[in-house]
This record gives structure tokens, C-alpha cells and sequence, in this order.
């Protein structure tokens, strides 16, 4: 193998070589390549395929900007990156790269005969050809279209990584540390402020690593940003590298997404390999610098075939020269430096070929001196060689005609068409963009945040032009954030600057129609397909870009925006500016969904909150089902039982002694204040103000629509003070709820509402025997019919625990809710398990609760009610205190809608076969008519009733207070189901089973 | 993620401690059973959509609890001042809109 | 009498080098709610309650944090909570108001360390520089609401709802040891 490193040149540690893998052939790099460095540093260009037209393709760019050299990494089992761009990623000892978009090798893809075919596949391609005949779609189309599509390959391994995110307030955030951003750092960094330089580079210096030549302060560039950074870094500058600045959101906050662990070969332990740092930054220094631009030309995508800029960081920052015989062709001063450069480093430059017919003097002087062939008002017209370019095809062009081609023999072609600010970020903030016309290209000009730019990014050219403007910025945004700084730009020699002129498509001598001059390679959009798109009637740049896709690819369009947009106002007639650019989004390069994810995965995932009797639960091999944001008990299953069998157990012991249930999820809220009955009679549809001392009531709470919101018991424990029980999912709403009426409606109200949700753990007790267990290991309250009837509360000592006691239920059975200080519930659970075992004490869980309040005809809001069901439609006209004067919903219970007739009534359901309907199932009163049905309503609720015998439903059933004894039909895929309709309450009708028995 | 001054605290945070509590300045009658059905639909449902100016309500709930006004530019998102509940509307005229 | 007893049951706590987490024993947690002149209900508690969100202040056994415009967090010990709730239920006539003991309600988890303040980024979204010692907010850790004190420029109690607490607390051991790699 060919080594192509230079000594003496770059950054990399030559004495460190590092081993890696590509296509499982064994390559040395050293420390500090990238995969496409230390693949150039072994003559190897080809490393990928393009996506459409599967070219082969090598890199054309030395950083984040590559559209073509993206490869898949990995590291492992479960390590595996698709897309990875090749200039980016650091090599390490055993990193296995792969290419793409081949089969079956890189060197040899079937698929390449889409290349072939490249007449056909146009742009609008898929809208054009896969539209006839309509029965293709499915069994030809489509699954053509599936294998094709995508790029790389997803991992089909869970991520083993970890990912992390924090959040960073900082005075000053400088994107960039380039020689604007170093300069906007030192300036800024100033007494008292805090600043933040981040770069997505591995090193800070930007373009100053790729230009050692220049010397600032009379010092080497490399000796200059050492001391600089360390400089820096003692003003207590926080420098972060290989963090990429993803997106700018609203009032200056960046997000950064750190790579921390893609770049080493031992993974440090408790080290994230990815961190996203949200950043609220008072000021923003965008100083991101500028991309070069490929020229477009027919084959301007061989490998080979690269910006002359990044050739010229390949020798400078990498120590590898990408071509022996490499030729030089441009539309800009910068690239005659490459030539140089290279020339300097042992290449024979074949021919710096310029599309202008003239260029500085100075420029010429030295290409003499060095010995280069010159050919000035040229164009490219085409170049040859399959895997690596072996030829550059120039004609002279004069008076607008091309003339006769020469073919100059090569193996590289270092091309550059000028450079784009990086507009991306500033993009984000919905700045507006200026055109300049001297530069042709957009510059950021107004945005609503607090940022400013620097340096190439606005439209600066060289190094001391970027020092000088980096150290402005950075004094003006100290002076806006109130500091003086004196900070200077130091002065630089050996500064290369120049100027250019914008190209479009080169002119050619050959059919233009077969011209495969590329303007997006990695999505492979040609000069051909956007002109045929606005010939097509694409007149808007956003139309051009979708229906070609370019720009629409992993690079954002960072080469091919600008082209794109140059060629499609050429071909439309208008002037760029009246076209516009598209819109640049974030992140600014693909993203991990870890890093966005970060610690939410795994346990992190969802919150799941728990109850103090949860532990007690899955030690009984409870299943559990999740409740808003609980966690709860679903049922208890012995061994060998299914869900069935055990809510059938559960239901039979609730029901024939006892069984005790953790309600502690119920959202509690106290109620305090000499205006509580007040809130109270105003909140809830119920009266409260004859509501006893120590007694409770089932209240239900409507929105100002009149439709049920929550419902709850509700105890009063004091004149003054209520304690309100919310549904589990609600809790949170209804307080929500409630302090918004309070605050804004009511705010002359003396009385206060405290979240007590965590403060009591509820455990609820019922059966003929709840009453048997929990007397005796009562303190101050008499558990008897009289002394503590049906609906009492009271503060009391239960198990020697503080207690609120409730009698309610919610099943039928005689019932208790024992509320405790939560850190005191397994005290009270254990009491009572223990003590129960003499009368068979079952734990059951909310499946079995739902059973048997179903048998009771009990809603569960949310279950039975979906927002559009009154306290009538549920059978609850009771619950309506008619003479207040006003409750949040009465007004709206007398809304024209809401008194109609025909609404949709709760009711219960009997099949006539016995059958267990389903729940969601809808409901129609002939079966016969013809499709599509009328549907008349759905069943809330079903389950096998061990009590009844047979299965019950409760339904939504227009008019069905009305139908009582009606039959309606549930048609279903395999049968239509007859049921007929009943009364809710299906269980002890009179509630004599409430009572305690003296 | 927006920043949002809380006129209760006197801090301006970040939108995670809020959350929207619809438009401003739709009153509850006094009397809501006075109400004619037109008003009360009013009331329930009727809410404006500008392009510019909102006003809107927000809650601090992660932080006081409060519910406060807010006059937010739905152009540019940005939250052009913020008041307290009970407070009359502020004249849109004299807001130039916090950089911060 | 009945301790209080943390139904909590997280996992080991954090202990780095350079931040630690660990639980606070039990305390007497009692929300006050008032509003118009608080004369006496200063009397009562014995301290002056401050009326600035965010302040604090402290007597005889009695931390008392302003999280709202009419709302008080008050910090004592678990013996202290009865005769406090007698004093304040005392004028309940004379000053309405309203005083709940939620001591069972939320944990506090301590934080500390050099690094604690970074910590706390991994959850909270506002700037924790800007909070000064001796001073408290209720605010968000990973949209889970805390009340957060400082009572250092590197020492921090989190109160944490019971329920909350595991998903506060996993994070903040996640957080510990990439702060102790970070260091390492």
C-alpha cells in the first residue's frame, strides 16, 4: 500500500500509528486522522456510494459539510452508526468501518446500473414514473421503492450507550473557535462574564489549523493558538470541542450536542458517549466561518474530485497530500494557495485552470515561479476514470463560445467555485439574509436575538480580517452586557486572501442534456434536473428543492444550496435575491436520537410514580397497570390463575368477606379557609353548606360547559376545612382547576386549597367483614351504624396511626378508606393483613375494583364519561344542587344541547346470548339497515359479573334513559350481538348490604 | 424555549416552569344563569387568533402557583410584557417587547 | 408516638468526590397559606414571615421559605408540629389562614459538594447561579416540581414528593458519576 503522508506535515502523531478496518481491509492512521484522512493518507478515495445513481464517490469536503464519504462505524456488539461522516470521525485502535449503498462491494455494486439509467431518472422521477398502472403500487412500486430507499442501515441492536444532557447559562456563547471566534473570546472574556467557545472540531483553531503558514504577533499560527487557548482558558473561558452547535431556538438558546466518547478506543466507565447542552446564553457570537463551493461540471463527482480547500487541510492539518498529479480548477484566489501548497509538498501540479480570463498578478507571478502550467478563461467539460479520476477534459472559453478541448491527465482535481458564509444557525432564528451582489451569495443581516456575527461568516475574507472583527464583536457584545474591553486583534502576516467570481453550471462544449454535473451529490441532483424543475413549473426555490430534493439530504444542502439556488434563478431569469433560499432547519448535522433522548430511556423513560404499598404488590406478584402517571395494582394472581380467574377470586372475597385495596394514588386536596362551603358550593354541582361536620358526600365537579369533569368523595372535616378526593388521573387537573377559579374569578375568597395527594396513603377496606377487622383497632370513633354511618368521617387513631377514616364505598360492600401519613402506610397494610387472615383478607387491584363498582352502576369518569356527558346523561340529576344560584357548569347544563332530547344516556346492557361485549363497541337499534349504520352509542364498560351471573355492560345509548327494556344490536366482525337495555345498577338495588349489622 | 418574566416573582425563566392557560380577559359573568345562550357560547368557545399581539394567560405553576396575563407576539413568539391577574389591559402601543 | 418513617426506598444514594446526594432525616413540613397582615401570625411562629418569593428566614428550630404570594413553606421538627398548628389554629378566627402539615407529603434530599450546582443542570432549566445562598425556589427538576434551598454556594436540599423521588433521585446518582468520571 501506497503511503500518501507528507513528513513534516500536519497535526497527526506520526509516531502513533492507529489500526482500523474499512471493508474489513486493515489500514494505519495515526493519532489525530479522521477515517478520511488516514484513507487518503493510503491513496484510498473511494469510500462510499451515492444514493440515487450509486457512483462511486470519495470525499470532497475535510469536515461536517461532506455529502459524500459517509461510512457506518462500529464498535462492538450494539455499536453500530450508519451515516457516519468520514471527515468527522476520529480513527482509534480497532474501529471497524464499513461503506454503504453497495452490494455487493464498493469496488464492484450491482445497482449501479441505476447510473445507466440516469436518462430515466430525472428530477420528479417518483412522481412521473410510478404512477400507472394504479395496480403496480402495491406488489411492484412500492417494494422496489422500500429496498432502494434510505441510506445506510438502521442498527437493529439496542444502544448499549448512555447519553446525557445539562443545561448552561452563560453571558457570551461563540459558536465557532476559529480565529473570529478565538478573537471574539478573548475580547469578551472579561471580568465577570461568562463565556462559553464552543467548536465542533476534535481541536479549537479552525481554519488557523489548516493554515500554519500565517504568523500572528510575529509567532507561528500553531505556537499563536496554543498560548491562545491557554490564555483563554486562564480568563476562565469554558472551550468545548467536538460539540456541535445543533440549533438555535427562541431568546438565544443553543443547543450543543458534545460528542465524548465516539473519538476513544477504551470507553471510560460512567462516561455518556454523547451530552446535550441546552445553553441560555445572554449574548450569541455566531463565528462558524464559511464552506467552499464545488464548481458544477460534468463528473465533478468522481473520487478524486474535491474542494481545493480541503485538499489543502488534508496537507496542513493532516500531513497527507491527496494527489501526486493533481489539477487545480477555479473561480476563486483561494484555490491557487492549494496548488501551491501541494506543489510545495512534493506534487506536480498538472494546471491550475481558472474560468477567469484573468487573475492577480501576484498569483500568476508565483504559479510561474513554481513551475505550474496556468490556462485562465477555461472550463471543465469533463473528466474519466471510474473508481478514481484519471483526466480533467478544459476548453478555452472565449466570447461566451467553448472551444477545443484538451484532456490533461491527473489524480485529483482540486476544485473551488468561492465560499458561502455558514448561514445555518442564524438561519434558525428566522434572521433575514441580504444579498450581496459583489460577493453573489445571501449575508445575515437583521434577527430579533441577541447575537451577533464574525468573521467569514458575514462575508470576511482571511485571517486577520477575522481577528480584527472577532475582537469588534466580542468588544460589543462585552459593552452591551455592560463591560469595557480593550482587547485587540493581533496582526498577522502570510495572510491569504482573495477574491472570486460565482459560477454556474460550467459551459460546455458536449449535450448538456447528458451533463452529469452534480450540484447535491448525496441526494445525486445534477444542473439538468434543476433546470428540467423549473421548466416543469417550479417557479418558487421551495418547489424547486422538493422536487429535485436538493439541499434535502443528511448535509442540509451545505454545498448545494447556494448552486442550487444560482442555476434555478439563471434558468428562471430573476435575480437570486427574488428567488430566495430555502429555509435552513435545525440540527445543523444529523443528530443521535440519544443525544435527544439522553436520559430518558430505559427507567428514566416515563416517570412512573409508585405508591408506599407498591413494594408490598409485586412482592405478591401483583400485574399492574398504569394510571396516569401511577403505577397500580391490576390483581394478585396465584399461581396458575390468569386475570380472570384472579379478579373472579378478588371479586367473590370482596363480596363475601373482605378485601382490602391501596387507593393511595386518589388525588387529596385540603380545603381551608373561613370561604371554603363557599368555594365548595361554587366548585362542585352539589350542596355542601348542610353538609355535617363529620360527614362526606359524593361530589361531582363539571366544567363551565356543563360537562363532567371529576368526580370524588368529599369529607368535611371542620367548618372551615374539606378534604376533597380526586380521581387518580385527575388529581392534578382539578387543582389546576380549582386555584384558576380561586386566583382569577374568586379571588375575594378566603380559603386556600393544599395538594395532600402524598401526604395521606389511602387503604380501602371492604366486605361484610370490614367493619369486624377494623373496629377494634380503632381510636375515638365508635364503628357502629349509628355512631359512624354510611358516609361519616372523621380524625381518629387507626393501628395507633393517625388517621382520617372514611366510611364510603365504591363496590356495594360495607367500606373504609383509612388514610394515614404516607411514610405510616405499610405500618398500617401489615396491621391489617395480619389481622385480617382470620376472616380471609384479599388484596385485589383496580380490575376487580372496576368489576365491582360496575355492579353498583359507579362511573369512572374518564371510563364511562369522555367530555360530553352530563351528570343527567349519567343518571346523576341528583348530584345537582338546583337552587344554588351558581356552580361551574350549571349555566351550561341549560345550553340548547344540553336539554335536547335524544341525548346519549348511561345505561346498562344484558346480552341476550350471555356474551361479554366489548368495550368501544358501538351500538345500533336495527341491524338491518344498510351500511354505513347509524350508530346510536358504545359500551363504556364490560365485565363478567360473578355477582349477576353473567356478563353487564354500561353503555352510551341515545335516549336510553328513555328505552329501558329496548333491545339495541353491537354488530361485530363475526356476528351482530343483541342486548337488551337496563337500569346501571345491577347488584343490591336497596344497598341493604351497606349496613353494619349489630 | 421561551423565557418568561413571572410578575409575581419578578424573575424572568424558563418556559418549562409555565404552562398556557388560554386567552386573557374572557370574563365569567357574575351572574352566569343571566346569561343569554349567544353570550354564554361566547363565553365557552369564542376565542380571537391574531397574527401580532395575544392576549394570554399563564401559569407559573412549577414556581408561586400563580395565574398572571401576558401579551405575547404570535409573529415572533416573543412575550411582550406580562401582568398581573386583575390587572388592566396594557396599551399594546407602548410595548416595544423585551430582548431578553 | 409514631416516628416518621421515609417510606422512601431509593437506591444507594451518590457519594462522589465531587457532588453527593444523600436523604435528610424526617422533618416537620407544614404549608402555610395567608394573605393581609401577618402580625400575627408572625407572633405566633415567632419569626417574621418574609414576603419576598424566594426568601427565607429562621427561628428556634423554624425554616420558613416565601414560595408564593400568600404561600409559606415551613421546615421544624417533627415534635415542634402540633404546638405550631395550635398556635396558628389560635387565630384562625382573627387571621383566616391556612396551615397543612405534610410532613408524610416529600422527602429532601441533600446535595452537596464542589460540584453540586452542576448537578442541579442536569434537571433544572434555570440558571442555579442566580439563586443566592440563603434563599429557596420552588422550581422544576426534569418537569418534576421541587423546592429547592441553597444553603451554600455548594450545598442544596431538594424537597421531592414521595413519588417523584426515585425518578429525582436516579438522575441525580446518574449525574453524580459522570461528574466523578468528568473529574476522575
Amino acid at each position: 500500500m501506497r503511503s500518501c503522508r507528507v513528513p513534516g506535515r500536519g497535526r497527526v502523531d506520526a509516531s502513533r500509528p492507529v489500526g482500523f478496518t474499512f471493508d474489513g481491509r486493515r489500514y494505519q492512521g495515526a493519532a489525530g486522522d479522521t477515517v478520511a484522512s488516514a484513507l487518503l493518507a493510503n491513496g484510498v478515495h473511494l469510500m462510499g456510494r451515492s444514493f440515487k445513481y450509486h457512483r462511486p464517490r470519495g470525499p470532497v469536503s475535510a469536515g461536517s459539510e461532506e455529502p459524500n464519504a459517509l461510512v457506518g462505524t462500529r464498535r462492538g456488539p450494539g455499536r453500530f452508526e450508519p451515516n457516519t461522516r468520514a471527515t468527522v470521525q476520529e480513527i482509534w485502535e480497532g474501529l471497524e468501518v464499513t461503506s454503504q449503498n453497495r452490494f455487493p462491494s464498493l469496488r464492484f455494486d450491482v445497482s449501479a446500473v441505476n447510473d445507466a439509467g440516469y436518462m430515466l431518472f430525472s428530477a420528479g422521477f417518483y412522481y412521473k414514473t410510478f404512477m400507472w398502472p394504479r395496480g403496480f403500487w402495491d406488489k411492484v412500486y412500492e417494494p422496489f421503492i422500500r429496498r432502494a430507499a434510505g441510506l445506510g442501515v438502521s442498527p437493529t441492536e439496542e444502544d448499549p450507550d448512555t447519553y446525557a444532557s445539562r443545561n448552561l447559562h452563560c453571558d457570551v456563547l461563540i459558536v465557532g473557535a476559529g480565529p473570529a471566534g478565538l478573537a471574539a473570546a478573548r475580547a469578551a472574556a472579561v471580568e465577570g462574564l461568562r463565556v462559553v467557545l464552543v467548536d465542533e472540531n476534535a481541536e479549537a483553531g479552525g481554519t488557523l489549523l489548516s493554515e500554519p503558514q500565517v504568523r500572528i504577533d510575529g509567532r507561528p499560527a500553531w505556537d499563536w493558538l496554543a498560548d491562545e487557548l491557554a490564555a483563554l482558558k486562564g480568563l476562565g473561558v469554558r472551550i468545548m470541542t467536538r460539540t456541535t452547535a445543533i440549533g438555535y431556538y427562541h431568546q438565544n438558546m443553543v443547543g450543543l450536542c458534545e460528542k465524548l466518547t465516539d473519538h476513544l478506543a477504551q470507553l471510560p466507565a460512567d462516561t455518556p458517549r454523547e451530552r446535550l447542552w441546552r445553553v441560555r446564553a445572554r449574548w450569541v457570537v455566531l463565528a462558524q466561518g464559511a464552506i467552499e463551493k464545488p464548481l458544477v461540471f460534468n463528473g465533478n463527482d468522481r473520487p478524486g474530485v474535491m474542494l481545493a480547500g480541503a485538499a489543502q487541510t488534508y496537507l496542513n492539518r493532516y500531513g497527507v497530500r491527496v494527489g501526486d498529479r493533481p489539477v487545480v480548477l477555479t473561480s476563486h484566489d483561494s484555490a491557487w494557495y492549494a496548488a501551491f501548497d501541494l506543489q510545495g509538498a512534493g506534487a506536480r501540479v498538472q494546471a491550475i485552470v481558472d474560468t477567469r480570463p484573468s487573475v492577480r498578478e501576484d498569483l500568476l507571478h508565483e504559479a510561474r515561479a513554481l513551475g505550474i502550467l496556468v490556462k485562465l478563461g477555461h472550463t471543465a467539460t469533463a473528466t474519466s476514470g471510474r473508481l478514481r479520476v484519471k483526466s480533467l477534459r478544459v476548453n478555452p472559453v472565449q466570447g461566451g463560445q467553448v472551444g477545443s478541448p484538451v484532456t490533461i491527465a491527473c489524480d485529483a482535481v482540486l476544485m473551488s467555485g468561492g465560499w458561502t458564509p455558514s448561514l445555518h444557525l442564524f438561519s434558525h432564528t428566522q434572521g433575514k439574509l441580504a444579498w450581496d451582489e459583489a460577493q453573489t451569495t445571501f449575508l445575515p443581516a437583521e434577527t430579533r436575538e441577541d447575537c451577533v456575527i464574525a468573521g467569514a461568516g458575514r462575508g470576511l475574507w482571511g485571517v486577520q480580517a477575522a481577528l480584527e472583527d472577532g475582537a469588534a464583536r466580542g468588544r460589543e457584545v462585552a459593552a452591551a452586557l455592560g463591560k469595557d474591553s480593550a482587547a485587540q486583534a493581533p496582526r498577522v502576516q502570510g495572510d491569504r486572501t482573495g477574491t472570486g467570481v460565482t459560477q454556474i453550471e460550467l459551459p460546455t462544449d458536449l449535450n448538456a442534456g447528458r451533463a452529469k454535473a452534480f450540484v447535491d451529490y448525496q441526494n445525486d441532483v445534477t444542473a439538468k434536473d434543476l433546470r428540467l424543475a423549473v421548466r416543469e413549473g417550479m417557479h418558487s426555490i421551495e418547489h424547486v428543492k422538493r422536487y429535485t430534493t436538493n439541499g434535502m439530504a443528511t448535509d442540509q444542502g451545505k454545498l448545494s444550496n447556494i448552486n442550487g439556488l444560482n442555476i434555478a434563478a439563471d434558468a428562471l431569469g430573476r435575480p437570486q435575491p427574488q428567488v430566495g433560499l430555502t429555509t435552513f432547519r435545525p440540527p445543523y448535522t444529523p443528530t443521535t436520537f440519544g443525544a435527544l433522548a439522553n436520559y430518558h430511556r430505559g427507567d428514566h423513560f416515563e416517570l412512573t410514580r409508585k405508591t408506599p404499598i407498591d413494594a408490598w404488590a409485586e412482592a405478591q406478584g401483583a400485574a399492574f397497570e398504569p394510571v396516569g402517571q401511577w403505577r397500580r395494582a391490576w390483581y394478585f394472581p396465584r399461581p396458575g390463575e390468569d386475570m380472570e380467574a384472579a379478579v373472579r377470586r378478588e371479586c367473590a372475597a370482596v363480596r363475601s368477606s373482605l378485601g382490602i385495596f391501596d387507593a393511595s394514588s386518589l388525588g387529596k386536596i385540603e380545603v381551608i379557609g373561613p370561604d371554603a362551603v363557599t368555594f365548595m358550593e361554587r366548585m362542585y354541582t352539589n350542596p355542601w353548606a348542610k353538609l355535617g361536620v363529620g360527614r362526606c358526600r359524593y361530589g361531582l365537579l363539571l366544567g363551565d360547559d356543563g360537562f363532567i369533569r371529576d368526580d370524588g368523595v368529599i369529607g368535611r372535616l371542620a367548618a372551615d376545612r374539606f378534604h376533597v378526593t380526586t380521581t387518580t388521573g385527575g388529581a392534578a387537573r382539578v387543582l389546576n382547576m380549582m386555584e384558576d377559579y380561586l386566583q382569577t374569578e374568586w379571588p375575594e375568597l378566603n380559603v386556600w386549597l393544599t395538594s395532600t395527594t402524598e401526604q395521606w396513603s389511602t387503604v380501602a377496606l371492604n366486605g361484610p367483614n370490614a367493619a369486624k377487622l377494623l373496629a377494634p383497632l380503632v381510636e375515638g370513633v365508635e364503628l357502629t351504624e349509628d355512631a359512624f354511618p354510611h358516609m361519616s368521617c372523621a380524625e381518629c387513631t387507626v393501628a395507633g396511626l393517625p388517621a382520617r377514616l372514611f366510611r364510603v364505598s365504591f363496590t356495594g360492600e360495607i367500606g373504609f378508606e383509612v388514610n394515614v401519613p404516607s411514610p405510616m402506610a405499610m405500618q398500617l397494610w401489615d396491621r391489617l393483613w395480619q389481622d385480617g387472615q382470620r376472616y380471609g383478607i384479599t388484596a385485589y387491584g383496580t380490575e376487580t375494583m372496576h368489576v365491582l363498582r360496575a355492579e353498583k352502576g359507579y362511573i369512572i369518569v374518564g371510563q364511562d364519561t369522555d367530555g360530553t356527558v352530563t351528570p343527567y346523561d349519567a343518571g346523576m340529576g341528583w348530584a345537582v344542587g338546583k337552587s344554588k344560584p351558581d356552580f361551574v357548569g350549571k349555566r351550561g347544563l341549560a345550553r340548547p344541547d344540553l336539554v335536547a332530547k335524544n341525548r346519549r344516556h348511561l345505561v346498562g346492557l344484558l346480552t341476550e346470548d350471555g356474551s361479554r361485549l366489548e368495550e368501544g363497541a358501538q351500538i345500533v337499534f336495527d341491524p338491518k339497515q344498510p351500511v354505513p349504520m347509524t350508530m346510536v352509542g358504545h359500551v363504556t364498560s364490560s365485565y363478567h359479573s360473578q355477582a349477576v351471573g353473567r356478563p353487564i355492560a354500561l353503555a352510551l345509548v341515545e335516549g336510553g334513559q328513555d328505552r329501558m327494556g329496548q333491545t339495541v344490536h353491537i354488530p361485530m366482525p363475526d356476528r351482530t350481538i343483541a342486548a337488551t337495555i337496563t337500569g346501571t345498577v345491577f347488584v343490591d338495588p336497596e344497598n341493604t348490604r351497606l349496613k353494619i349489622e349489630a | 424555549m421561551l423565557l418568561i418574566h413571572c410578575p409575581y416573582c419578578d424573575e424572568t425563566l424558563p418556559e418549562v416552569e409555565f404552562t398556557y392557560a388560554g386567552q386573557a380577559h374572557v370574563v365569567r359573568a357574575a351572574d352566569p344563569s343571566s346569561q343569554t345562550d349567544a353570550e354564554w357560547e361566547n363565553f365557552l368557545f369564542i376565542r380571537s387568533n391574531p397574527k401580532g399581539p395575544h392576549y394570554e394567560r399563564w401559569r407559573h405553576l412549577h414556581g408561586c402557583g400563580r395565574f398572571f396575563n401576558a401579551v405575547r407576539d404570535t409573529v415572533s413568539d416573543r412575550f411582550l410584557t406580562t401582568y398581573k391577574a386583575g390587572a388592566p389591559r396594557p396599551d399594546l402601543s407602548s410595548l416595544q417587547g423585551d430582548r431578553t | 408516638m409514631n416516628k416518621l418513617v421515609s417510606s422512601f426506598t431509593a437506591a444507594p444514594l451518590a457519594r462522589g468526590a465531587v457532588a453527593r446526594v444523600s436523604l435528610a432525616p424526617p422533618v416537620g413540613r407544614l404549608v402555610l397559606r395567608a394573605r393581609g397582615d401577618l402580625a400575627a401570625l408572625n407572633a405566633a411562629l415567632g419569626l417574621t414571615l418574609p414576603t419576598t418569593i424566594g426568601q427565607r428566614a429562621a427561628a428556634a428550630g423554624l425554616e420558613v421559605l416565601c414560595l408564593g404570594p400568600d404561600e409559606w413553606m415551613l421546615h421544624l421538627s417533627p415534635d415542634q408540629v402540633g404546638a405550631v398548628q395550635a398556635a396558628c389554629a389560635a387565630l384562625m378566627a382573627s387571621h383566616p389562614h391556612s396551615l397543612v402539615d405534610v410532613s408524610g407529603r416529600e422527602v429532601t434530599l441533600v446535595i452537596d459538594g464542589p460540584r453540586a450546582a452542576e448537578l442541579l443542570t442536569i434537571g433544572c432549566a434555570r440558571d442555579i447561579e442566580a439563586i443566592p445562598v440563603g434563599q429557596g425556589r420552588r422550581t422544576a427538576f426534569d418537569n418534576v416540581t421541587v423546592i429547592l434551598w441553597r444553603d451554600g454556594s455548594a450545598a442544596f436540599r431538594l424537597d421531592v414528593w414521595n413519588s417523584f423521588a426515585p425518578h429525582v433521585a436516579g438522575l441525580l446518582e446518574t449525574g453524580c458519576r459522570e461528574l466523578a468520571a468528568e473529574t476522575a
